[in-house]
């Protein structure tokens, strides 16, 4: 019996020896406060902006979320919920902010801070930041799409590209020549984002009356949601769709660009350094507009993404994570982000950071400004992730799209947002 | 050590004896069933709890007890039973050629007199990779972009450099399911090769006399006589199929209706944060194991004692 | 003629399964030395076009990557010490002694086994934030614990059986002391049992991924299954698929070392452990 007694105590005590050595190494602390910013993964941008922010006051650290913006959700949200302290500031992909906010997760920002976010930010940065009249988040960085091309293909097809075109010539257009029209249609969030921006050029809106709830008015059965799928419908059956069009997200549609038969390609600013290394001669063939609209005439709204830095409620030390908030959105340090991560400003002095008009043409910088006031941001509302999931469950994949399937995903996601089905 | 050995059962016991044995044997196991049951016994306690309410963890405001109605709309759900028949499907298929191809393996590791470390070895490594690495390996092989699939078997029919394997259902299903056979067939394998080193050389040598084919043999000799190993081989895979998840998680994290009972729980939980909800799953899922086990023990009468050992 | 065309069959048997279990393993290997661009633009031909070691330097010089891989052998390993440590305290139990109970710890260890981990993820994460358990090695090893034990039990009674306990007793006649007689005569017969459930418990351990993607939050127990989604590229957009591969051959290394040394005590494991009669 000794033996076995010595044997159980041998293993109580690996277990406690190894939580002590792991609880030691976090508590290295000297009195000056560490505030811990969960970041996105990123090629080291908010890292430096940490370095730079933190003062005799307190230092900011970073800790790398998951890649997988969904992930990144999950795991913030959980610690949330269980009220962890261990979290002071998070950088937050806008679809969760109003979920976040709606659940008391966020800290107020202060009156004069929100004042002057507001002042700086894009319309767009802005209007994805707000949830029940308050901002919520700091805007950071803020994304946005436009319609990158092929000037070799352009001038083959004979495409007039100074004024704006709409989704229907495109198509068209790369059908007739040879070539492709590549987007973002996995079954993932991105999908939804070129949903959303369907939908919004042709004047509608995914839902509304967001302040009540499950009980929102959803706008997907309408005659915006219709143009929208028409334009999916057509691409996914002419010959101007990818092979790979249901599983391309960002990456897989720039392969596309990038190869021969590559055309059109609606993506995200990072496009234009994303061949620098690897395929110099396609950055040389280049070319870039306004996001294609959805209704001829009509404006187009492009996508809207980015980062807002928002504070943990159950933060220790709120107060010095709200200047370290002022600090780390400042429009030099959305400068520097920039520069190191092609992650583009939330404020158009944030854009007038110098280093910036060393690797982006000026048209295209004041391009990106364009379309960040013109972006529709997807719905604001705690329960994006039951809207987004059932879209995703509903116009997946794009070639099962067809003129029914507006009013057969409004019905769907309204029995989802009542639990009345499974998502 | 000395109290130990006095557990030693003997043929006739004292009752002191037999007590003592009983207390030394309940210490003995004491400390691994506590630490089975930490960590799922109150989880699951907790389930069935959180499977009567409508709680969602970003609004627990709303916390409302609704009794059974979350089995009712899990049961009343197509996506649940078309994720129950995917499972099915996949439990079924990969199981059932698993249980060939590992025969065949074992029948060659079993005859095979050369470079038995070398097969030994080459067949252990599916086995020991990470699921994760295994589902990537094969997401690769399969990619339209980066894979070797499309070229390799560019002269079948349907087989193209643009075929798209994870842009349908059953294309999906089948990357998937080779994935996990790829996998788990050594496993499957080296349990009939156990099995096989039982069957007695001589009754084979005694139906060959007798003129018996090989197919004879195999069907008439070897087969009735592994009998226990296939079945326990068939219970272990069985049951490990059905939760399959890693590979799902990453080849296509459910698209094309790829989803499986696993993954739809986990999305319920983990992603959609529904607790209620998901319980309920959570809970059906570990009921639905129970019965295929039992039904698996039941219809192919598996003496799980005796297979282990046990009198 | 019967016996050449045996020997044939048997060869082609080998080859196939040769390739059946390395193909995959060649092909990670030959995607973990394609570069970035090459696979960026798209690469289906198996082999690199322009190898390049690029991605081992990228993975070696990445310190969260040490440390997951730090964090996966110091829990896989701790896992695997006392799990079969408790599972050998049951087995001997279970294989020797008579004691009331015994069919149902069979029956726990039986359920356990085919347990959906998926389900007990949700409430496992508020207990151990309860107890601070929530981003901690042990909040790791003792659910792998939980999950290796039914197997390493299972495995280590059917390997107790066939010890031929009387030759302790024997032993002890011959005038050696309990202590000498367990040393030299039982020890060297249960170890190969206890070498193998050790070994697949460290496999499980080695490879678990729900729990530990959901368990951890930072590098300071994240394990490597769990690390792979935090890659990061020069795409923001998708996970750099060369490093990935390359941090799949990192974590294979030891699998197929462990696999060289050991494949006769794991072979004999696998298969003792549930068809003996």
């Amino acid at each position: 019996m000794d033996g076995v007694r010595r044997g159980l105590a041998a293993a109580a005590a690996l277990i406690t020896a190894s939580g002590l050595l792991a609880a030691c190494s976090a508590n290295a602390d000297s009195g000056k406060p560490e505030l811990v910013w969960y970041i996105n993964p990123d090629s080291g941008g908010q890292a430096a902006v940490a370095k730079k922010c933190s003062t005799d006051d307190y230092t900011i650290t970073t800790q790398v979320l998951p890649q997988d913006a969904n992930q990144q959700r999950i795991q913030l949200a959980r610690r949330l919920a269980a009220g962890d302290s261990s979290i002071d500031i998070m950088s937050i992909d806008p679809p969760y902010t109003a979920e976040f906010a709606n659940a008391g997760y966020l800290a107020d920002i202060p009156e004069d801070l929100q004042g002057k976010l507001k002042d700086q930010s894009f319309k767009g940065a802005t209007d994805a930041a707000t949830w029940d009249g308050k901002l919520v988040v700091a805007p950071f960085w803020s994304n946005t799409q436009v319609l990158w091309y092929r000037k070799s293909f352009v001038e083959k097809a004979g495409i007039d590209m100074t004024k704006p075109v709409t989704w229907d010539q495109i198509i068209d257009a790369a059908s007739k020549n040879d070539g492709k029209v590549a987007v973002q249609a996995n079954k993932y969030e991105g999908y939804v984002v070129w949903i959303n921006s369907l939908i919004a050029g042709a004047g509608g809106e995914i839902a509304t009356d967001t302040d009540k709830g499950v009980d929102l008015t959803l706008g997907l059965d309408s005659e915006a949601g219709e143009k929208a799928a028409g334009v999916i419908e057509k691409l996914a059956h002419s010959k101007a769709a990818p092979p790979d069009l249901s599983v391309s997200q960002e990456g897989q549609a720039g392969a596309t660009f990038g190869s021969a038969q590559g055309a059109f390609l609606t993506n995200w600013t990072y496009i234009w350094t994303n061949y620098d290394s690897t395929q110099p001669e396609v950055k040389k063939d280049i070319g870039y507009t306004r996001y294609p609209q959805t209704v001829a005439g009509e404006d187009s709204r492009p996508p809207y993404g980015g980062i807002g830095i928002g504070v943990s409620s159950h933060s220790a030390h709120v107060d010095e994570a709200m200047k370290a908030v002022e600090c780390l959105t400042s429009p030099e340090s959305q400068g520097i982000n920039a520069e190191m991560t092609g992650n583009m400003p939330a404020s158009s002095a944030g854009y007038d950071y110098p280093a910036l008009a060393k690797i982006y043409p000026e048209d295209l910088l004041q391009l990106f400004q364009d379309s960040l006031d013109a972006a529709a941001p997807r719905t604001v509302t705690p329960y994006w992730s039951d809207i987004s999931g059932g879209i995703q469950s509903t116009w997946h994949p794009p070639a099962s799209v067809n003129s029914s399937t507006p009013k057969e995903s409004q019905s769907f996601i309204d029995e989802v947002l009542h639990g009345k089905r499974l998502l | 050590m000395s109290t130990t050995t006095a557990g030693r059962p003997g043929k006739v016991v004292a009752s002191d004896r037999a007590k003592a044995e009983n207390r030394l044997g309940l210490k003995l196991v004491a400390p691994a069933v506590v630490v089975m049951l930490v960590v799922t016994a109150y989880p699951m306690i907790q389930a069935l709890y959180l499977s009567l309410y409508r709680y969602r963890l970003t609004t627990p405001d709303d916390k409302e007890f609704v009794g059974l109605s979350n089995y009712l709309t899990i049961l009343s759900d197509s996506l649940f039973w078309q994720d129950t028949v995917n499972t099915v499907i996949i439990m079924i298929v990969t199981v059932a050629i698993e249980l060939v191809i590992g025969f065949a393996f074992a029948m060659v590791m079993h005859r095979i007199v050369f470079a038995r470390g070398a097969i030994r070895t080459s067949i252990l490594i599916p086995y020991g990779i990470i699921t994760v690495v295994s589902a990537f390996a094969w997401q690769f092989t399969f990619s339209i972009n980066n894979g070797w699939v499309n070229s390799w078997f560019a002269w079948l029919p349907w087989i193209g450099p643009d075929t798209n394997w994870f842009g349908e259902h059953w294309p999906a299903m089948f990357a998937i399911m080779v994935s996990e056979i790829w996998k788990t067939t050594p496993f499957m394998a080296l349990l009939l090769l156990a099995g096989l080193s039982q069957v007695s050389e001589d009754m084979i040598e005694a139906a060959k006399v007798d003129g018996a084919t090989w197919w004879q043999r195999l069907w008439k000799v070897i087969l009735p006589n592994m009998r226990a190993a296939i079945m326990v081989a068939v219970l272990f895979r069985a049951l490990d199929a059905f939760r399959i998840f890693d590979n799902i998680f990453v080849m296509t994290r459910g698209a094309q209706d790829t989803e499986s009972s696993s993954f739809l729980t986990y999305r319920q939980v983990i992603e959609q944060f529904q607790l209620g909800l998901g319980s309920a799953l959570s809970v059906l899922l570990f009921l639905t194991v129970l019965l295929l086990a039992w039904l698996i023990v039941k219809l192919f009468r598996v003496d799980l004692a005796q297979a282990r050992g046990e009198g | 003629m019967n016996r050449t065309r045996n020997l044939i069959g048997t060869w082609v048997g080998f080859l196939l399964i040769l390739v059946w279990c390395l193909l995959p393993v060649v092909w990670i290997i030959s995607l973990s030395f394609k570069g970035v661009g090459e696979t960026a633009a798209g690469s289906p031909q198996f082999l690199p076009k322009d190898p390049t070691l690029q991605n081992y330097k990228d993975i070696l010089n990445d310190g969260d990557f040490l440390d997951a891989l730090r964090n996966s052998f110091g829990i896989a390993l701790i896992a695997t010490f006392l799990s079969v440590i408790f599972a050998t305290l049951a087995a001997y139990a279970i294989a020797r002694l008579e004691f009331r109970g015994k069919r149902l710890v069979l029956s726990l260890a039986l359920a356990i086994a085919m347990f959906p981990v998926v389900s007990l993820v949700g409430p496992l994460f508020d207990l151990w934030r309860t107890f601070h358990l929530f981003n901690t090695w042990p909040g790791l090893i003792i659910p792998y614990m939980t999950f290796t034990l039914p197997l390493a039990i299972w495995t280590l009674s059917a390997f107790f059986r066939e010890i031929p306990w009387e030759m302790e007793q024997a032993a002890q006649v011959d005038g050696a002391t309990s202590w000498q007689a367990f040393r030299k005569v039982i020890v060297p017969l249960a170890a190969p049992g206890v070498f193998t459930a050790a070994i697949l418990t460290f496999f499980f351990a080695w490879n678990e991924f729900v729990l530990a993607i959901s368990l951890t939050s930072t590098t300071k127990s994240r394990t490597v299954p769990a690390q792979m989604s935090y890659f990061v590229g020069p795409d923001p957009f998708n996970p750099p698929y060369g490093q990935l591969a390359t941090a799949s051959v990192v974590v294979t290394v030891p699998i197929i070392i462990i696999v060289l040394l050991f494949q006769r005590k794991i072979v004999a494991g696998l298969t003792s452990g549930a068809v003996k009669g």
